[in-house]
């Protein structure tokens, strides 16, 4: 195990010295295990950052509601730790006011591997992903300079923020960057699954089916270990397209209708699903793809269209997406709203 | 024991890190200005937010509120062939903050310089490098929340059928809103710079040329602009093709 820390650590210093640039840092954070088996996180750490009391005061923020224009809605108010950090099983969430969201709200876990943000990939870094729902209308609606003088007033985030950054003015750098190291530490890779995988369990005979069917017929796009390659696609939802997905962000013609392939993992916590979750069951989810590769419409050709699954076939498959629920992140204190 | 490896393992680390930058000693503390100076149509009009213009092609009154830009990657090429390299050169003009429209540059090493190097915009690396502070905080408002990037240009006001707001930006493929200038200074005059004198770069600019290509705001960019796109680019680089120098004041 050291041998191969000392190895890798050393393969990073010579890249590092090629490429006079710091590529890949492992986490300097316990509360971040990268499993052996998951690819190398996209989100390049830095040596000197997260520490635990960063963590922490970015845990503060995420569960304050000072972050929404009238005190009234947190992060967590829509990203709800039982829920793997997705809203309550609502296909909008409400923002301030009572105004309604245009997108299901995205669940929260294994960020660091993520290139970019938001079911339409427009968000190029997780550090300003805060800004969106902070500032949109029909989110938190608060302006960030705005945000940034409150903090600034408040003695204890006054206190805190010194703690993490050092004394002096609060900046959105700061805030965001605190945010970032809470949202790192939501790595979730303790679900059957994972444990199937470590020899620290094994499949029911249905589940081991149900996977061999998940990799034939969904894996390529909803990769393992992570359940998603993060590529987008349109997979057939619709013919028109109320909602541009990616081309709203690209303004090209083949990205309408396009919107980044969500993990699967904690599937069971996070329904209903689509962008605009439409399906509030695993079940209307497959008959989707069942039916979706016979249609006229136009959609990825990684969709199978030869797809068939009888009824037992089916059973199996929804047994294997519930070994990718992870009980333990759910349950994780560390992640929870702070007590004090 | 794992953790003395860890820590001697990022010590090392950070001694490579630190071994990768170039050292650059200024020779003296020099300093010197640029002074933006905007003008309306080529008949140096000065050009003032909160006052009625008419576009000197298609004669439309245009009331500008606001207008804020970004320069960015200041240098000066000395003559003996070396290129002074501000640090973290990021600057926002913004017409309502006098102080804004005078870039102050400090550390210039003593030497005389024939030409300025600039970015009209943010370069494309800060664009995606997550958050910024200085000038390129988001509490600018010159950051786009839902599609990442920044407002390389943000011009707003009033014209005869309403109002007008262009938010340019767009930093890769062919929606770029950044042009990289290498300007010699005019009529082969040379910027002194020595720990007696303050010299003074005097820049002069045409926001009237946002509309060159598409006539006026009516015309086929529209009003309204609010996202990468070539109409964007088409304004952003018109406008920035009238950023010159004027002259210098040494």
């Amino acid at each position: 195990m050291i041998i191969t820390q000392i190895r890798t650590v050393g393969i990073l210093a010579v890249l590092i010295l090629l490429s006079c640039r710091r590529d890949y840092i492992e986490p300097p954070s316990t509360r971040i295990i990268v499993p052996d088996y998951f690819p190398l996180p996209v989100y390049k750490f830095s040596a000197e950052g997260l520490s635990e009391d960063e963590i922490d005061l970015g845990r503060r923020l995420f569960y304050d509601p000072i972050l929404s224009l009238d005190s009234s809605i947190s992060c967590g108010s829509c990203h709800s730790q039982v829920h793997a950090f997705a809203d309550h099983n609502v296909p909008f969430s409400m923002g301030v006011g009572g105004a309604i969201g245009k997108r299901n709200a995205p669940a929260l876990f294994n960020l660091a591997w993520h290139n970019n943000f938001m079911h339409d990939g427009g968000i190029n870094h997780i550090e300003l992903v805060p800004l969106a729902p902070i500032t949109d209308e029909l989110e938190m609606n608060l302006p960030i300079q705005d945000l940034i003088l409150r903090l600034n007033r408040n003695k204890k985030y006054q206190a805190m923020f010194a703690n993490v950054y050092g004394a002096g003015t609060i900046t959105t750098s700061q805030l965001f960057k605190a945010i970032t190291s809470f949202q790192l530490t939501l790595v979730s890779s303790s679900a059957k699954y994972d444990k199937v995988l470590l020899g620290a369990d094994s499949y029911t005979p249905i589940e081991k089916r149900g996977h061999d069917i998940f990799m034939n017929s969904c894996g390529s796009c909803h990769q393992p270990p992570l359940f998603s390659d993060f590529s987008f696609a349109n997979n057939g939802l619709d013919s028109v397209f109320k909602d541009a997905g990616k081309g709203r962000i690209t303004q090209l013609s083949e990205d309408v209708g396009r919107f980044k392939v969500p993990s699967l993992r904690n599937i069971s916590f996070t329904y209903p699903y689509m962008h605009d979750g439409r399906y509030y069951t695993l079940r209307e989810v497959i008959d989707h793809y069942l039916a979706v590769g016979k249609s006229s419409k136009v959609f990825d050709k990684r969709i199978d269209v030869d797809l068939t699954l009888n009824e037992s076939e089916i059973q199996a498959l929804l047994k294997f997406l519930e070994t990718l629920n992870d009980y333990e992140f759910i349950k994780d204190k560390r992640h929870s709203e702070p007590k004090n | 024991m794992k953790t003395i490896i860890k820590f001697a393992a990022f010590a090392a680390l950070a001694v490579v890190a630190v071994s990768c930058k170039k050292e650059s000693k200024p020779k003296a503390n020099g300093e010197c200005h640029i002074e933006m100076e905007y003008v309306w149509s080529m008949n140096n009009l000065p050009f003032t937010l909160n006052k009625t213009l008419y576009h000197p092609m298609t004669k439309d009154s245009l009331n500008f509120k606001t207008f804020k830009h970004y320069i960015s990657n200041i240098k000066l090429h000395n003559v003996d062939g070396t290129i002074w390299t501000d640090q973290e050169s990021y600057y926002l003009v913004d017409l309502s903050n006098p102080s804004s429209m005078k870039i102050h540059l400090t550390n210039v090493p003593e030497g005389e310089y024939d030409r300025i190097e600039f970015t009209l915009g943010v370069d494309s690396l800060r664009n995606v490098s997550g958050v910024q502070s200085g000038a390129l905080d988001p509490v600018n408002n010159m950051f786009w929340s839902w599609s990442s990037g920044y407002i390389m240009i943000k011009a707003e006001g009033i014209f005869q059928k309403g109002n007008f707001s262009y938010h340019l930006g767009g930093f890769s493929g062919l929606n770029k809103a950044i042009t990289q200038k290498n300007l010699a200074f005019p009529n082969g005059e040379l910027l002194k710079i020595n720990a007696n004198a303050s010299p003074v770069i005097h820049m002069k600019s045409n926001p009237a040329k946002l509309f060159h290509t598409h006539g006026s705001a009516e015309g086929a960019g529209g009003s309204k602009i609010h996202m990468p796109g070539s109409a964007a680019t088409v304004m952003a680089q018109d406008f920035n093709s009238s950023v010159q120098i004027d002259h210098l004041h040494n």
